[in-house]
């Protein structure tokens, strides 16, 4: 199996802390987001992450600190949004021109995985595409997102098939063998697998809030059938399991309770971190916090300075001085200075200087 | 360069046309003769003098700026201000200067002509500069940001009035589907705005919606060095009754009830 991963994205809804940044290489919890999702991979999954020409600097700095050996980048060679190859088709482009003859592990790289990766590679059936689906309770919501209707549920998560073996039953012994990990039992609290009824990329009237989270695995055997639907479909990764479920071919679920958080807005990127920092507030060793207030989730960048101020729910970035100020639910870029001044919920795009 | 040379040219103009007005008057009331009685050239003498701080008296109504449209009401009465304060130094000047009054009559005249001279040339003026401001490429490049009903009636306004704020692109902060809003292309959403502001060589950018980013573009515009704008119905006032006043010497944006008239000036 090799694990392929889709960064390529210009990330317009986060400017401006994606100006000069890939969405994934955004700090979370003190490390880029892409690190949480690459550390999940088994060590010997090889991963390939797909980006574009803007980002390809920032990715190769990113692996040097990664100290993995089968780690490679790949550059689409696109400057603008409007000239993408799209995400199918950036990945089929990979698969043909790596003449792929394995089972991929597709992951998107702003998304933030709670789960066992492990747990996932064991749900896995051999010849049976599995994408992760989850649970976010609300239809409305879900009309952003792909959809899955399982079959023996209509909505929410459902209980994995009679029709399929247990968990771990049938599935890929090479990879059990290799993760050396117990398998997940049936029934374990919050995991489950089932066949997947129905896909719906972005409903205009959601079935179901269980939703599609970007990581799936295309066997080998139905590479065939991707590179033939990106050739129409370039931008449509979710609609590969509808083009799955046309053609006959079935499709698994793997259902789980762990957050997920996909981050693609700035209310979603405060979410997250307020969700992975919920202990003591993250402040960078070369960073000087005096005479402050840190309440809720915070994390403080390298070099940076907070003198007198009041933070809460905040994150800031490396080089920033803040002084005599209060901060709410705010996220400053690098090289922000700020002295005297109260903001709530504020993205500040790097070199931000306010001073009344 | 070709707005310092329009506004020396307009500033020179405008105090040979204050000294004709007041050249005008005179003859005008003592008849085509120069004379012995109350002699033209210490009368002239005094108006030059005068002139300078005449029109120091206008810059400070904000006339000469670039955005400033000449054919109002509000204009005209700046530009009358100035007038009355120009003959109240005149008749100063020319008592300290000669110890000596002269016709009131005069002095009436002297206002009616310099106030009126001024705005028709204020307006003409105007006219032909915001022809050569806009000419390619234009001396006021701006960027709008933000798509909605309020920026498409600006951009609308902005060429019907050939105002020297010349829209030459346009951002939006969720995209848009539109490619040009009345002939100014729309470039894509925010994350273009570097490449734009430096591509199109932006002097100002006008703010009509995503309040969100406010922050983030007045950022922007300091480093570059451009002139921020911001529009009332980003903060969701759009009745235009609003108005920027001094609170403490703070400069504030109030919405105040509708009154009377008097309320304009009391409260």
């Amino acid at each position: 199996m090799k694990a392929f991963i889709l960064a390529g994205g210009f990330a317009t809804r986060l400017w401006p802390l994606t100006e000069h940044r890939a969405k994934p290489l955004l700090p979370l919890a003190g490390k880029p987001i892409l690190s949480h999702l690459v550390e999940k991979i088994p060590a010997e999954i090889p991963v390939t992450v797909s980006t574009n020409a803007v980002f390809a600097e920032g990715f190769s700095t990113w692996k040097r600190g990664m100290n993995r050996a089968n780690l490679e980048i790949v550059v689409e060679d696109t400057k603008k949004d409007d000239h993408k190859l799209g995400a199918l088709g950036a990945t089929a482009k990979w698969i043909s021109e790596t003449g792929l003859t394995e089972d991929l592990l597709l992951l998107t790289g702003d998304n933030y995985l709670g789960f066992s990766m492990e747990d996932f590679l064991v749900a896995y059936r051999p010849g049976t595409p599995l994408l992760a689906a989850y649970d976010i309770k609300d239809r409305a919501k879900a009309s952003v997102f792909g959809t899955v209707i399982l079959k023996a549920s209509s909505s929410g998560m459902g209980p994995p098939s009679p029709t399929l073996p247990p968990m771990g039953e049938g599935r890929s012994e090479t990879i059990n063998k290799k993760i050396n990990s117990p398998l997940p039992p049936r029934g374990r609290a919050g995991v489950g697998v089932g066949a997947v009824l129905a896909f719906e990329e972005k409903p205009a009237q959601a079935k179901t809030s269980l939703v599609s989270t970007g990581c799936s695995i295309i066997p080998k055997g139905c590479l065939s059938v991707l590179l033939d639907f990106a050739k129409s479909h370039p931008d449509n990764v979710g609609g590969i399991f509808e083009e799955f479920l046309r053609r006959g071919i079935p499709v698994e679920c793997f259902t789980f309770t762990e957050p997920w958080l996909d981050i693609g807005s700035f209310p979603a990127y405060l979410e997250a971190h307020r969700l992975l920092v919920s202990g003591p507030p993250i402040v960078h060793p070369e960073s000087r916090v005096e005479g402050s207030t840190l309440k809720g989730s915070i994390v403080v960048g390298a070099r940076s300075k907070v003198i007198d101020s009041t933070l809460a729910d905040t994150m800031i970035f490396d080089d920033c001085i803040l002084e005599d100020c209060v901060l709410r639910d705010c996220i400053m870029d690098e090289g922000c200075v700020l002295k005297g001044v109260d903001l709530n919920g504020k993205m500040l795009r790097a070199g931000t200087w306010l001073e009344p | 360069m070709r707005y310092r040379i329009l506004l020396a040219l307009w500033l020179f103009s405008d105090l040979a046309l204050f000294i004709a007005a007041y050249a005008l008057a005179y003859f005008l009331r003592v008849g085509f003769i120069f004379s012995t009685d109350f002699p033209f050239w210490k009368y002239i003498e005094a108006v030059i003098l005068v002139a300078p701080a005449w029109l120091a008296v206008l810059a400070t109504t904000r006339t000469f700026h670039p955005t400033r449209n000449q054919m109002t009401i509000r204009n005209a009465l700046y530009i009358a201000y100035a007038s009355l304060v120009g003959v109240a130094l005149m008749t100063l000047t020319y008592y300290f200067r000669f110890t000596d009054f002269f016709s009131r009559l005069l002095l009436l005249e002297a206002f009616v002509i310099s106030a009126g001279l001024v705005w028709v040339w204020h307006m003409l003026f105007n006219q032909l500069s915001r022809i050569i401001l806009r000419m390619d490429p234009p001396v006021f490049p701006t960027l709008i940001v933000g798509l909605t009903r309020e920026s498409k009636a600006l951009i609308q306004s902005l060429n019907a009035n050939r105002n020297p704020l010349k829209p030459v692109a346009i951002l939006d902060g969720h995209g848009t589907s539109e490619k040009e809003v009345h002939g100014v292309p729309v470039h894509g959403k925010l994350n273009k705005l570097e490449d734009t502001l430096k591509d199109e060589k932006i002097t100002h950018l006008i703010q009509c919606s995503d309040l969100e980013q406010s922050l983030n573009l007045l950022s922007a515009c300091r480093k570059r060095g451009i002139t921020y704008v911001i529009l009332p119905s980003v903060l969701g006032i759009v009745e235009r009754d609003e108005r920027v006043e001094s609170l403490e010497g703070r400069p504030v944006t109030i919405v105040s009830p509708k009154k009377t008239i008097w309320n304009w000036f009391f409260r």
